[in-house]
């Protein structure tokens, strides 16, 4: 084959990968304009436990390590974003402003940081040893974390603003106009609607004047799945929408109140609520169908845990252009008014993901994935090969922690939220069944894996939606199946999906 | 005298470690497998319990249940899962029990739904007065006290004084001379893990009623358990017992002094410390690090 | 007694053993020796059921064994000393004494535990004690005394003398060769230690590479010169 030729000249193999992952990178960004918000949406998380799950492979697959620290360090990665983000205006010693990449690389800094620690410390132990100790940090680190209230915002965790950037990622403007524009129900009256049900982006498209403003308007849609409360606050300081001041206050925020209500307790919940968000705000802004209102489990959550007068909008500071009398001209945060929230998230997630994967892919592929695995298959043999165990297994540690902490970065600025219950327990056995199910030590298995884990849960939602399930049963079925599949997986098909498919391949191949 | 009331008030919830911890190792002994669906197995035998204990109206029925849930809970585990895991993959052993902690985490969050439920106290929760003064036990604690030591006493006895102890010891140390000698080893090792499962099922029952019962709600006890059990050695049954009631005592006086917020971490930088120092443990002899 | 015929065992694609048929008969010492990687261990894995053969068959007094557990075949009355460490360590003399032949009758036991204590002093007076403060050849006698207490009527030894000063080795072997006579014991030595495995066998069979090269009475086989540089390398 000419393309293993060609990884015979020097530095070929490093170009190869770098072309590969532009490609990739290219595809999926040219994609995202394609995507509407909610697969946008879908592939930022997509992306985010991509990154996240390259380090597992490394860890688990390459280097034989099973950890369940990796959730805590996205939630190292995710922290330290947060307070630099909210509390430092320039990068140390530097004087440059803060901005999100500055951020994420100090995420990164940190994450190396807390790993080498944990890598020494744990990295030469024997498997369950590691396996208890990482669960150790696991259930620690957010407990850390919501040991101090003034920095890390205690249990209830950092509301985050995230450093947007102005402008870019704009939605192509004929497919605003004809997703939105025509299918949006301007004829509804709000008052006709009960209170508790009421969709909060129709209250918003209401007071906009539809048919004129055009897309510039319309398009601030996408930023109330994640910004409600920003918005509403907007609103209500205009004291122009009666409708809106009427309202009791603290139902209003359905999207910060499934942040911070339903939390990660459980094995992906997290993503369910977030993504229900989007899915349901999109129903409603492009369907117009304010019976969907009903199955948002809007009731479920605690509304009443938040009061919205403590969100961070104002008390953070931050937003200081906001424009509170510039009002939706001047866009939200400072943004452009073409500003489409999920596809910056996308654009930054596979950003982040296509630059880890080039990493890891060079890696693995190169001297350090030799060592990882010879050392996993034979530490003896790797031994006296002049290969030191020791430092083979910390430093897959160390660059799992690195990815990890990337992807905790990435995670933060999603939700724009950061709190122990996101990053518990739960967010850690979630990469880890991803990372088996895909396929424990192939980069690509890492990808699947990312794919199953947003997908899964949407599929079982939509399945108990057409079955009529009850919430119990709906809420846990993911899990039941990411369970029995783990098992599944590790006793008949220990190389995941990809080991599978590729057994599969050899076998056809064999075959004359 | 503070600082006594603390150390006192962790026996119980200490002894309670402790028999989370007497599970672990007794899986570790029989198959060489930290069984982290430890807890996920007791938090299901609890849940059976708290039905029993609704149907029934009696503690001790719900009690018997859930030791009998436990036992084919780990039976079932150990011969659908454990056994045909292939020898050599350990991860895939430890992953395989993280699969069936999701899963009974799940599948008890289907049954009996995600919120605490509250266990009921079969015995009196105030506190002894005795010699003119409150002391920080009550007669629950001796309760918990009575079948932790009559499990201890029970699991020494039946490993130093009978054939199947006997079996179950050679197992562990070394199943080819186990079997070369007649032992019939996939069922002695099946027999280590049902036992284990009555064992934490025991412990779940009791330490239901000073927490609440959720599927998640004993995930923190793994930490503690798991702590208790490596620090202890892993292998030694002693240990486990030891370690455990040190663990409580630790974690009653940190969260009693400060916040009981505070003790995840502090279990935390004790194992952090027992690896970095004595990785095999104080009663151990167990190599835990291999590079 | 014991019964092979055309037994072949596969390692993978390797062959480890090609079509090997012996037989050894009771009351007498048959001594399998050969080179290292010649199939020895394997002869006897296979036997006790540790290694499933690719074909051929195992006979005891008739009774078809092959394929069956280790488990089981220990109960039909074949016990393997396997190689090397095969006691264990943690647990006392006694222990593992107790450890062999659990399935019989208690009083059975003690009475077998009695001859064996009887058959090697040295362990009665260190029962309580861990096997790993003993010598290598009591141990040897501690893993002798357990394959006993499964009261075998074939007793086979993987390489007893290894590790042992060649003194202690004679001992054992010698006490080997008494008890298969008069307890009326098969007794299927393999060893690499040619000169002393013959020395004390009734007869003596030549493995290499898997296959039968020769068998014959032991002292036939010792004085084979061509044979012993061929194979065995002296």
């Amino acid at each position: 084959m000419p393309s293993r030729d060609l990884t015979r000249i020097p530095g070929a193999r490093l170009v190869l990968h770098a072309a590969a992952a532009l490609v990739v990178w290219g595809l999926l960004l040219w994609g995202t304009q394609a995507l509407d918000p909610l697969m946008n949406y879908y592939l930022a998380l997509v992306a985010m436990y991509a990154t996240a799950m390259f380090g597992m492979t490394i860890l688990v697959g390459l280097s034989g390590q099973v950890s369940l620290g990796n959730g805590a360090l996205m939630a190292v990665g995710a922290y330290v974003f947060a307070t630099v983000t909210l509390n430092w205006a320039t990068v140390p010693f530097t004087g440059i402003a803060m901005n999100g990449w500055w951020a994420m690389g100090l995420a990164a800094v940190g994450g190396v940081v807390v790993g080498l620690v944990i890598g020494v410390l744990g990295a030469r132990l024997r498997g369950p040893y590691l396996a208890g100790l990482t669960l150790g940090v696991a259930v620690g680190v957010p407990a850390i974390a919501s040991r101090f209230p003034e920095l890390l915002g205690g249990e209830t965790g950092l509301q985050l603003t995230v450093p947007y950037p102005a402008g870019g990622y704009a939605a192509q403007e004929a497919v605003a106009d004809e997703t939105f524009v025509d299918e949006l129900p301007t004829e509804q009256v709000i008052e006709d609607a009960p209170v508790d049900e009421l969709p909060v982006d129709q209250l918003s498209v209401d007071q906009l004047p539809v048919d004129g403003a055009g897309a510039d308007d319309l398009l601030t849609l996408d930023d109330f799945s994640s910004d409600d409360v920003l918005t509403l606050d907007d609103f209500s300081s205009e004291g122009d929408s009666g409708a809106l001041t009427e309202q009791p206050v603290d139902e209003l925020p359905v999207d910060q109140l499934t942040l911070d209500g339903a939390g990660a307790d459980d094995l992906l919940t997290l993503d369910d609520f977030s993504s229900d968000d989007v899915l349901t705000l999109d129903d409603f802004s492009s369907e117009g169908d304010s019976g969907a209102l009903d199955d948002v489990p809007v009731e479920g959550v605690p509304l009443d845990d938040v009061p919205l007068d403590e969100l961070p909008v104002d008390a953070s500071g931050a937003l200081p252009d906001t424009g509170l009398d510039g009002g939706l001209d001047g866009g939200f945060l400072g943004l452009d008014p073409d500003f489409v929230l999920e596809r910056w998230q996308a654009g930054l997630a596979v950003t982040v993901a296509c630059l880890v994967g080039f990493l890891a892919l060079n890696l693995v592929r190169g001297r350090s994935g030799r060592q990882w695995r010879a050392v996993r298959d034979d530490t003896v043999a790797a031994a006296v090969s002049g290969i030191s165990p020791a430092r083979s297994k910390v430093s897959a540690f160390v660059v799992s922690c690195l990815f990890a902490a990337l992807a905790g970065a990435v995670f933060a600025q999603i939700l724009a939220y950061v709190g122990p219950g996101a990053f518990g327990l739960g967010l850690s056995l979630s990469l880890l069944v991803g990372v088996v199910l895909g396929g424990r030590s192939s980069l690509l298995g890492a990808v699947i894996g990312a794919v199953l884990l947003v997908w899964l849960p949407e599929f079982v939602l939509r399945l108990a939606g057409d079955r009529g399930w009850e919430d119990q049963i709906t809420n846990n079925a993911p899990n039941l199946i990411y369970g029995l599949l783990v098992v599944l997986v590790v006793l008949a098909a220990p190389g995941g999906l990809v080991g599978s498919l590729q057994g599969l391949v050899a076998r056809v191949r064999r075959r004359p | 005298m503070r600082f006594v009331d603390y150390l006192l008030g962790g026996v119980g919830s200490g002894l309670i470690i402790a028999l989370m911890a007497l599970a672990l190792v007794l899986t570790w002994r029989a198959t060489r497998v930290v069984n982290f669906a430890q807890v996920g197995q007791a938090m299901f035998t609890t849940f059976i319990a708290l039905s029993l204990q609704t149907l029934t109206g009696s503690w001790f029925i719900a009690l018997v249940g859930a030791m009998i849930a436990g036992a084919l809970l780990g039976t079932v585990v150990q011969f659908l899962v454990l056994r045909p895991v292939a020898r050599a993959d350990t991860s895939g052993a430890i992953i395989a029990t993280f699969g069936v902690l999701i899963a009974l985490q799940a599948a008890a969050g289907m049954i009996w739904g995600g919120d605490s439920q509250a266990y009921p106290q079969p015995f009196g929760n105030t506190a002894i007065t005795l010699f003119g003064r409150d002391w920080p036990v009550s007669a629950y604690d001796l309760i918990v006290v009575g079948f932790a030591v009559v499990l201890v006493v029970g699991l020494t006895l039946l490993f130093t004084r009978t054939d199947l102890g006997l079996a179950m010891r050679a197992t562990a140390f070394n199943p080819e001379v186990a079997r070369l000698s007649g032992v019939r080893v996939g069922r002695t090792l099946t027999v280590g893990w049902a036992l284990a499962g009555t064992v934490g099922a025991v412990a779940g029952v009791l330490v239901a009623p000073t927490s609440a019962i959720s599927p998640n709600s004993f995930d923190i006890l793994l930490v503690f358990a798991f702590t208790a059990a490596v620090i202890g050695g892993l292998d030694s049954l002693v240990g486990a017992v030891a370690l455990g009631i040190g663990t409580g005592l630790v974690l009653s006086v940190v969260s009693g002094f400060s916040d009981s917020g505070n003790a995840p971490v502090v279990a935390l930088v004790l194992l952090a410390l027992n690896l970095l120092l004595k990785p095999e443990g104080i009663f151990g002899h167990h190599k835990a690090r291999s590079v | 007694m014991l019964s092979i015929s055309s037994l072949t065992v596969d390692y993978g694609p390797v062959r480890a053993l090609s079509h090997v048929s012996l037989e050894v008969p009771r009351r007498e010492v048959t001594a399998v020796i050969g080179a290292n990687g010649a199939g020895k261990s394997t002869l006897l894995r296979t036997v006790a059921g540790l290694v499933r053969p690719h074909s051929g068959s195992i006979h005891v007094d008739g009774v078809d064994i092959t394929g069956r557990r280790a488990e089981d075949i220990v109960r039909a009355r074949v016990a393997l000393v396997p190689e090397g460490r095969s006691t264990i360590p943690e647990l006392t003399v006694e222990e593992n004494l107790r450890l062999g032949g659990m399935w019989r009758p208690r009083a059975a036991r003690a009475a077998t535990l009695a001859q064996v204590f009887e058959l090697f002093p040295v362990l009665g007076d260190r029962r309580a004690m861990r096997a790993d403060t003993l010598s290598g050849g009591e141990r040897q006698q501690l893993a002798i005394g357990r394959a006993l207490m499964c009261d075998p009527e074939c007793l086979m030894l993987d390489e007893p003398s290894l590790g042992l000063a060649p003194l202690v080795v004679t001992q054992i072997l010698e006490m080997v060769r008494t008890l298969a006579e008069e307890s009326n014991l098969a007794v299927l030595l393999v060893e690499q230690n040619a000169v002393t495995a013959l020395r004390v066998a009734h007869t003596g069979i030549v493995l290499n590479l898997g296959s039968v090269v020769m068998s014959g009475a032991a002292a036939d086989v010792a004085a084979r010169e061509e044979l012993r540089h061929a194979y065995l390398g002296y």
